[in-house]
Parts: structure tokens; sequence; C-alpha cells
């Protein structure tokens, strides 16, 4: 139970880091990673999440594994794109 | 349910097709986009007889399956998407010889039309979420297209974008980890009102209202509109901020508990008053014609804002039927009316507003276009936004709220301001500002339609209130 309680509070410390580094800013790159941050932290609330029924003897909850592997999916994409977006206005011409 | 699969998957898998071919995008773009006009139309004739259809996406079971759901609003929201879809492609190809948008246009344009689409059907909370994502970074990737100097504004809208949707992602998360389900009708009445679901709407409609640029959260709107090329700057005003204020509507009416609704109603009408207030001022100070633009649909969606505030206070249908009223004449209205300047702005070779000075003499038919629209946007009769003020204006008196009448009326006259402000310096044709070429004709045409599709709203008023269920 204690470890369950441990991830979440990881979960949520990731967040706090992540929305952190986002307000204070004020480098792109800096604003990109703490998106990141803050989307680990989501994802890892939700593999606790799915870790939940564990503690009482069932399965995990595999929707929330699928979820999670979904957004893993997209923010890598998303994260991608904002740093391809980031390299072109960096090596525009001023 | 194959209308419904095949206006998804048939921009899809254009857009995968356009990539594998390049040179032959427009062609297929113009069979697609041309082929998904009767589809839609067929779809909506067939929902409107036979009631409402819905589906679990691959046959399993309601609570691993996602489900779509198509009622009279989503056929009409699915057929206005494809018919702006197709007038705004329309108009990229009419001014191909003149200023070539890059090639990236035509899968982009199929990929944003595919995700809106999907997002119109789907009544799932996470798969709502991954639509929204596409959604955010394809119209990230449109705004780039006119150049370097748009680079910015784009990267300032992908962050915000991204950072909206971890925010939703987050409020999903947290209301999964209650319920253990996703499916929004399954959801439907059982939420109760505790803070962990408090928390979970309160990060949910933040999210919606920074995506829908609701004030004081649209900061990222007016650069990232009006430094987009005008026919993206059309679709992103028309259509792509009414994907979130889609999702804002189904989350507050059927599953955010009665407890919470007095708060959000107070919330997102205090955001309706700071839009149409502040938007409208905006409009008028800007010196930039496109900026006027973008500044006007920040102000535009309060009025759709409002409504949803007062469906959530008195649940009556007049505000229901005024707030889709006010999308989809807004979405008609906003396209014509960047259209018509993006054409205006190329030929008069005029950024500013000043420089449109005779402009009802050099180029009457763009002219003509903007004043139509413009009136809709005011709200004058005959105009699809007349007949939504009306709905607003008849349940505002019956729900005895005056302050509001006036704050509406207060928002009318700011509306009109910077509407005249072009059109009368339009008239001003003492000296006016010569085009750098002879203007073209059929761009304009193609700019005027949707102002004039709005004039018809107003004659299909009738079944357009019975489609959306609600009789006045």
């Amino acid at each position: 139970m204690l470890s369950f309680y441990l991830y979440l509070a990881t979960a949520a410390l990731l967040l706090g880091v992540g929305s952190l580094g986002l307000w204070r800013g004020p480098e792109l790159l800096r604003r990109i990673l703490a998106l990141n941050v803050i989307g680990a932290g989501i994802f890892m609330l939700m593999v606790s999440l799915a870790y939940r029924p564990v503690l009482y003897g069932e399965p995990a909850d595999s929707v929330l594994h699928a979820l999670v592997l979904t957004g893993l999916v997209v923010a890598v994409s998303a994260t991608a794109f904002a740093l391809a977006l980031l390299g072109r206005l960096l090596a525009r011409p001023q | 349910m194959w209308p419904a699969v095949l206006l998804v998957t048939l921009p899809l898998a254009a857009a995968l097709l356009m990539l594998l071919w390049p040179r032959r995008a427009r062609v297929l773009h113009f069979a697609v986009a041309v082929g998904l006009l009767p589809l839609a139309v067929s779809f909506l004739l067939q929902v409107t007889v036979s009631g409402e259809q819905q589906w679990f996406l691959g046959n399993w079971g309601p609570l691993l399956a996602i489900r779509w759901q198509a009622d009279g609003l989503t056929t009409l929201l699915l057929l206005v998407s494809v018919t702006l879809h197709l007038l705004v492609s329309a108009y990229v190809g009419s001014i191909q010889r003149r200023n070539p948008l890059p090639a990236a246009f035509w899968p982009l344009s199929n990929l944003l039309l595919a995700s809106l689409q999907a997002l119109w059907l789907s009544r799932d909370l996470f798969n709502l979420y991954v639509c929204l994502e596409l959604l955010g970074m394809v119209a990230v990737a449109l705004v780039t297209l006119s150049g370097d100097k748009a680079l910015r504004p784009a990267l300032d809208y992908l962050l915000y974008s991204l950072f909206a949707s971890l925010c939703y992602l987050l409020g999903v998360a947290l209301i999964y980890a209650g319920y253990g389900v996703l499916d929004i009708p399954m959801l439907a009445g059982q939420l109760e009102a505790n803070w962990l679901n408090a928390v979970a709407l309160t990060l949910m409609t933040l999210g919606l209202m920074l995506k829908a640029a609701c004030w004081p959260l649209h900061l990222w709107l007016p650069a990232a509109h009006a430094s987009a090329p005008a026919p993206v700057s059309a679709l992103l005003s028309a259509l792509v901020v009414k994907g979130p204020l889609f999702i804002l509507y189904l989350l507050w009416t059927t599953l955010a508990p009665a407890a919470f609704l007095p708060a959000a109603a107070y919330l997102l009408a205090s955001a309706a008053l700071g839009a149409m207030l502040f938007g409208g001022i905006a409009a008028i100070r800007t010196p930039y014609s496109k900026s006027l633009v973008a500044y006007s649909t920040v102000a535009q969606l309060g009025y759709a804002t409002l409504a949803l505030a007062f469906i959530l206070r008195f649940n009556l249908p007049e505000f229901v039927a005024a707030m889709w009223l006010f999308v989809l004449s807004h979405a008609l209205a906003k396209a014509a009316c960047f259209l018509a300047i993006g054409e205006l702005q190329h030929t008069l070779g005029a950024r500013q507003v000043e420089q449109l000075k005779g402009a009802s003499q050099t180029m009457p038919l763009a002219m003509f276009a903007f004043a139509v629209a413009g009136g809709s946007l005011i709200g004058l009769p005959p105009s699809g936004g007349f007949l939504a003020k009306w709905a607003l204006l008849l349940g505002l008196w019956q729900s005895q709220q005056f302050f509001w009448l006036l704050a509406l009326v207060v928002a009318t006259l700011l509306s009109a301001a910077y509407v005249f402000r072009v059109v009368v310096l339009a008239f001003d044709r003492a000296a006016p500002t010569a085009p750098d070429f002879s203007p073209q004709r059929l761009p304009q045409y193609l700019a005027l339609l949707p102002a004039l599709l709005v004039w018809v709203m107003a004659v299909f008023s009738l079944p357009l209130l019975t489609l959306l269920k609600q009789e006045l």
C-alpha cells in the first residue's frame, strides 16, 4: 500500500516540477521540456492507478496501460514537432 | 454507420495517399472534397428521418469500445465542416497561380478535416483527447505554411495547445480513477459532487477554454490566426476553435453533477462578458485588418460561451438553439471574412485597415462579401447571426436577465463598430488604394459564397431549429 502512495506522490511531484518550469520559462526549450515532465507525471499517475487492483490481488487495469501507450505516442510526436519548429525558429536568419 | 465512417476515413486515407504521391495531391483532394459533400448531406437527411444513431467501434463491449454517436447537431456540424473544407480548398486552388501555398496544405487540410469529423462523432473522453491533440498539431502545422514570420506564433500556439490538452488529459485520468469508465453516455448522471470530480472538471474546463480561446485565455489566438495564410485562418477561426467548445458543451450538459452548474455558469458568463467587451474593443483598436478579424473571433466566441452559461443555469431550449446557431453562423461568416480580407490584402498590397480605403470601388465583390458576413457578425437580419441573437435575446427575456440584455446590446454595438470601421473606409472613394494587379473574380466569388450561405441559414431557420430539436 505504501508503494502505491509513493508512486502517487512522485506523480504529483512531477506535475508540480513541470508546471513550475512551464510557468517560469522563459526559454522555449525549457518550456517544451517542462511540458514533457508534466506529461510524464500524468502517465505516472495513470500507471499507478492501473496498479491499484493489484493491491487487492486482482490483475492490473489494462485499459489504463493502453491509454498510457497511446498517450506516449501522442506526446513523443508532439515533442518532436515542437523541437522541429524550435529548430527552424533558431536557424532562421535574423 | 457507413457514411460516418467514410466521413472520417476518406480524408484520412486521402492525406496519407497525398504524402505518397504529392503530384496527384490536388486532384485527389478535390475528388475527395467534392465526394464528401453528398455523403454529409445524405447522412444529415438519414439522421433527420430515422433519428439518432450510435455505434461501438469494432463491436467491442461498451466498457472497452469507443462510442460514436450521430444526432442532429453532430450531422449538422459534419456538413458545415465538409462544406467549408471544400470552399476553402476551392479558394486555395483559385489563387494557386498568383500566390501558391506550399504543397503541404493539401494533406494537412485533409488531416484537419478527419480529426475534426472524428471529434464531432466521438463520445469517449480519451478518444476526444486524441482528436483534440491531432486537431491542435495539424492547426499549428497549417499556421507555419506562411513561412518564417509565422514560426514564433505557431510555436506559442503549440505550447499553449499542448498544455491545454495535458490539463484535459489529467482531468480524464481523475474521472477514470473514480469511475473506471470513459464513455460519456455511460457516465451521464453518475458523477457525484465531490472534490475529486470538482478538480477533474476544473482541469478539463481550463484546458478546453484555453483551446477554444475563451477570454482571458485567448492570448495565443490573434497572433496565430493573423499570421497564418488567409485560407488557413478561415479554417482555424471557422472550425478549429469550435471543437473544444463542443466538448465543453458535452461535458457540462451531460456529465457534470447539478451542484457544480451554478459555479460553472458564473465562470463561463464572466468569461463571455470579458470576451465580448475586450475582444470587441481590441478589434476596434488594432491597426491590422487580419488582427481585426481575429479579435472579432474572440468576441464572437463570447456569445456562444454566454449561451452555454445560460444553458447551465436555466436549461431553456432557446439557449441551446442560440449557442449552436452562433457557432454555425460564425463559422460561415468568419470564413467569408477571412477569405475576403485575404483577397483584399493581397490585391491591394495592404496589411493595415487604413489602406482598405476605397475598396468598395476597386474590389466591390470582396467588400460585399465582407459586409454581408459582417452583418451576420453584428446580428443584422436576415442572417444566421440575427437568428442566433434573437434566440438568445428571447431566452434572456424569458428568464428576466436584464443586465445581460444590456451587455448584449453593448457587445452588439461594439461588433457594429469594428465591422463599420472597415465598411466606412471602403466607401471613402476620394483617394482609393490602387490594386497591385487587376482583381481576380473567382476567389472573390468564393469568398462571397459562405456569406450568402449565412443568408440562406435565415431562410431555412425552421428546419434548422427542428434539427437542433428546439421549438421556439
